[in-house]
């Protein structure tokens, strides 16, 4: 019979007594466990995160750390947003130019002056060839001219430093009617899918446990397609094709409001355990056009001042007078009709019911300059599609903001100096003072901006608050482990007069005093490893029915499987101690929790043990 | 087989005068003999069981078992003699209160070299006529029962001397019998020389050596004379 099950024999012997030391125990570890799992799997989060291969997010200027965990965790209210050409600066030259070509100044610049040369008398010579030819040779030098005003045939400001940049959109929700549970929504490109890297080392991408990413402009859907995240999938039970609307703001509060696009989920990421699981992607472009979504130009003096001075664009009256927007470069119209125009983009986009009934404005913003299907009425509706979510009319970018944009610094640079170079630069208002290439957007219109490295944020996060917290608790709890140990001691010590005969027994059987004295260690040892175990077991039930409310709170997924990451032992408290291979080796802190235990069952157990080995048998012998 | 000589062994009081117990100069048992030995209390009937089982050292003497002289031996060493060549069956039966009577025989090899052989613990259980009671907790058996597994756990190892220390004393009389007959006879068929102490001159009566330790032993015999003497 070995010591272990003598002594397993002696634990089952004293019951009661037992069961609550074990269950002391079993509490102590259970809330090391906790804590322990639930902050490595925050930190797995939040570091896992950090590898997706973006090293810079650019947003407005404030709290890096807000940004960053409105960016890359989808949590806290959101920030202010940036203009959309701060995402330009990024871009190369044909992202540029197919975006900067959609916007309000380029069509105005686009309709002056390609009126201008035909009002300054160009000698038109007769015939059809002749037509042509001057088309062409007008096409060319309007082209020229634009091209050299807007800046089109230039790269980004920073697009030669700069691998990828994909820009966020944030504020919405999407709120299961079911449960309640509300997801993040995230306006975002297609590039979302493909550029940003899971794992910097593999460079795995994003994946698709069903359907593809949505596109930018789909025949089927428009603007309006959307990708989710697994837990979205899991949660609500939503599928491919099932289409669902986004909540305006923070979904708790009085002025949330649902908006009537309707959006087509056209793919269902794999999971990733990170918080994109969590989240509901929509196409940016359809994303902008939604109620409240578009900037007003009403107060911007300077694009106002630009479209009078350019282009003042049409605006035709709809039979129930709204104000619909038809830029027409060719027809000459005041400015105010101009304007009512602009601000149709917003309120057009976002009243899909009045446009409907009035076939609302409506216009194709071609990308070849001399073509521009501008025209709507009631009379041509199959011409001119409702805005909502047959929309194929993209939100001029002056219009545009968006939260954030993530940027990946050049793979070249393996020292990663521009990831600090960069930051530093846009900090010290470079995008402000610099970005002035935009003739509709002078630069005293531009809002501060600031970057800021997501990796610097989370370990400053971690680095002055998380991990004082788990240290906190991980001391607070570790004392726990003490007191329980403790009452090892007290349970084995005060069992110890009643054990006297037993000792006394054993030892008259032949068991030497280092033999009872590993049995009552083992005693403590086993005490020590059951409620241990038993506390690891409820830890981890603990985190899996906390699980729920930490996803929701945090959006940190936990379930019971979960273990604390590891670290190299060389980490641990005398790890420096280790020879290198060993020191190397990674293992889970959880893994330790029972080793602990034993050494400190050994220590805790040594007094009684001690006293086990003292026993005079002849006197127990003869009580 | 067992040789006591010259043992001298007293007892430290809290003035610390020594209080001598024992004082015996020879004494020995064949191998396989059954001796009892009688005395009333307090004359050093236990002390002396303990001192030839090792459990505690003689102050002078030596204390042979098997031929191996005991009293030269370490603590632990002697542990070692005792587990592997001594059986103890104790008045109070003393079996361990969480263990089954199949696991108390087997603790009674737990401490012995070699490894314990559950057969044997079995085998000598069905012997005693306890093998349908094989996983009864001490409380669930008789009183007469328990001493019998006592007696199992002591012959357990097979040792070369079987110590007994009243074995009667705590069990009805109609019991008495049967548990001197166990003890007697299982020593006989294993070859285990016997020593047992009683207080019961009908025990006593049934052994063909009787030892008297007030004779044995010189404290007792001469205090008792100083006592006759005044």
């Amino acid at each position: 019979m070995s010591v272990f099950k003598i002594a397993w024999r002696s634990i089952q012997h004293r019951g009661v007594g037992s069961v609550l030391t074990i269950l002391s125990m079993a509490l102590g570890v259970m809330m090391v466990v906790a804590v322990l799992s639930i902050y490595g799997m925050v930190q797995k989060t939040f570091r896992s995160n950090n590898s997706f291969g973006y090293n810079m997010i650019v947003g407005a200027r404030g709290g890096g750390l807000q940004l960053t965990m409105n960016s890359v965790y989808y949590l806290s209210q959101p920030v202010e947003n940036i203009p959309y050409e701060y995402y330009l600066a990024f871009c190369d030259q044909p992202t540029r130019e197919k975006e900067l070509k959609r916007s309000i100044g380029y069509q105005s610049r686009l309709s002056a002056e390609q009126t201008t040369p035909l009002d300054d008398g160009l000698v038109m010579p007769g015939g059809f060839f002749a037509s042509l030819i001057a088309e062409t040779i007008t096409e060319d030098v309007f082209e020229l001219h634009q091209d050299r005003a807007m800046g089109l045939g230039d790269a980004g400001l920073y697009r030669r430093w700069t691998h990828m940049a994909v820009p966020l959109a944030l504020g919405d929700s999407y709120v299961d009617p079911a449960s309640g549970e509300a997801f993040r929504c995230v306006g975002t490109k297609p590039s979302f899918f493909s550029d940003i890297v899971l794992d910097v080392d593999t460079e795995e991408t994003f994946s698709f446990s069903q359907g593809r990413a949505f596109v930018e402009d789909s025949p089927e859907h428009g603007f309006f397609e959307c990708v989710i995240g697994k837990t979205v999938s899991n949660r609500t039970g939503l599928k491919l094709g099932d289409r669902i609307q986004a909540t305006h703001g923070d979904p708790n509060a009085e002025s949330a409001h649902i908006h009537e696009q309707e959006y087509t989920i056209v793919g269902i990421l794999n999971s990733t355990n990170t918080a994109n699981d969590r989240a509901v992607f929509l196409n940016m472009e359809g994303f902008f056009l939604m109620e409240d979504h578009a900037k007003s130009v009403e107060d911007d003096s300077v694009l106002k001042s630009q479209i009078r001075d350019d282009s003042p664009e049409p605006v035709d009256e709809s039979p129930n007078g709204e104000a619909n927007l038809i830029v027409d470069p060719f027809v000459d119209e005041t400015f105010e009709e101009a304007m009512a125009s602009v601000e149709h983009f917003s309120a057009g986009a976002s009243k899909k019911n009045s446009t409907d009934e009035s076939a609302a404005g409506d216009q194709k913003w071609s990308n070849d300059n001399t073509k521009k299907e501008i025209a709507q009425s009631d009379d041509n509706p199959s011409v001119l599609p409702a805005v909502g979510r047959d929309a194929r009319i993209p939100l001029p970018i002056e219009q545009r903001e968006v939260t954030s944009v993530l940027v990946r610094t050049s793979k070249n640079d393996k020292a990663g100096v521009l990831s600090l170079l960069l930051p530093k630069k846009i900090n010290e208002g470079d995008l402000e003072t610099t970005l002035n290439w935009t003739p509709f957007r002078p630069e005293r219109s531009q809002k501060a901006s600031q970057a800021v490295n997501p990796v610097g944020e989370v370990t400053k996060l971690f680095t002055a608050f998380v991990g004082p917290i788990r240290n906190l608790l991980l001391l607070l709890t570790s004392m726990i482990c003490v007191v329980s140990a403790l009452s090892i001691i007290v349970g084995i010590y005060n069992s110890m007069n009643q054990r006297q005969g037993e000792i006394a027994v054993m030892r008259a059987l032949g068991a030497s005093r280092a033999k009872v004295m590993t049995i009552i260690l083992c005693e403590a040892i086993l005490l020590a490893v059951v409620g241990g175990f038993v506390g690891w077991i409820a830890g981890h039930g603990l985190n899996a029915a906390l699980g729920p409310l930490i996803e929701a709170r945090t959006g940190v997924e936990i379930g019971f499987f979960d273990f604390a990451p590891g670290s190299p032992l060389q980490w641990l408290p005398g790890g420096q101690f280790l020879p290198t291979w060993l020191g190397r080796l990674t293992i889970s802190p959880e893994f330790l929790i029972i080793p602990a235990l034993m050494i400190l069952a050994v220590l805790v157990g040594i007094y009684p043990a001690r006293s086990a080995y003292k026993t005079d048998v002849s006197k127990a012998l003869g009580k | 087989m067992l040789k006591l000589e010259k043992i001298k062994k007293s007892y430290s009081q809290p003035d610390d005068s020594q209080v001598p117990i024992l004082d015996i100069p020879d004494f020995s048992l064949d191998a396989g003999e059954q001796v009892v030995l009688i005395g009333p209390s307090g004359c050093g009937k236990t002390t002396m069981l303990h001192t030839i089982a090792g459990i505690t050292n003689p102050d002078s003497g030596k204390v042979f078992v098997g031929g191996i002289e005991l009293t030269r031996f370490s603590e632990a060493a002697r542990d070692r003699v005792r587990a592997d060549k001594i059986g103890y069956v104790f008045q109070t039966f003393n079996l361990l209160q969480g263990f089954s009577a199949y696991e108390n025989v087997l603790l009674g090899m737990s401490f012995a070299k070699g490894k314990a052989s559950p057969t044997r613990a079995k085998q000598l259980l069905e012997k005693i006529g306890l093998g349908h009671r094989l996983n009864n907790k001490p409380h669930q058996l008789s009183v007469g029962e328990q001493q019998r597994v006592a007696i199992a756990r002591a012959l357990a190892n097979r040792p070369a001397l079987l110590l007994a220390d009243e074995p009667t004393a705590n069990v009805d009389p109609g019991n008495q019998s049967q548990i001197i007959d166990l003890i007697t006879e299982s020593c006989r068929d294993e070859n285990v020389a016997l020593l047992m102490v009683t207080h019961s001159m009908e025990v006593a009566n049934r052994f063909n050596r009787v030892v008297r330790l007030e004779e044995l032993n010189l404290v007792v015999n001469q205090a008792r004379t100083a006592a006759a003497e005044k």
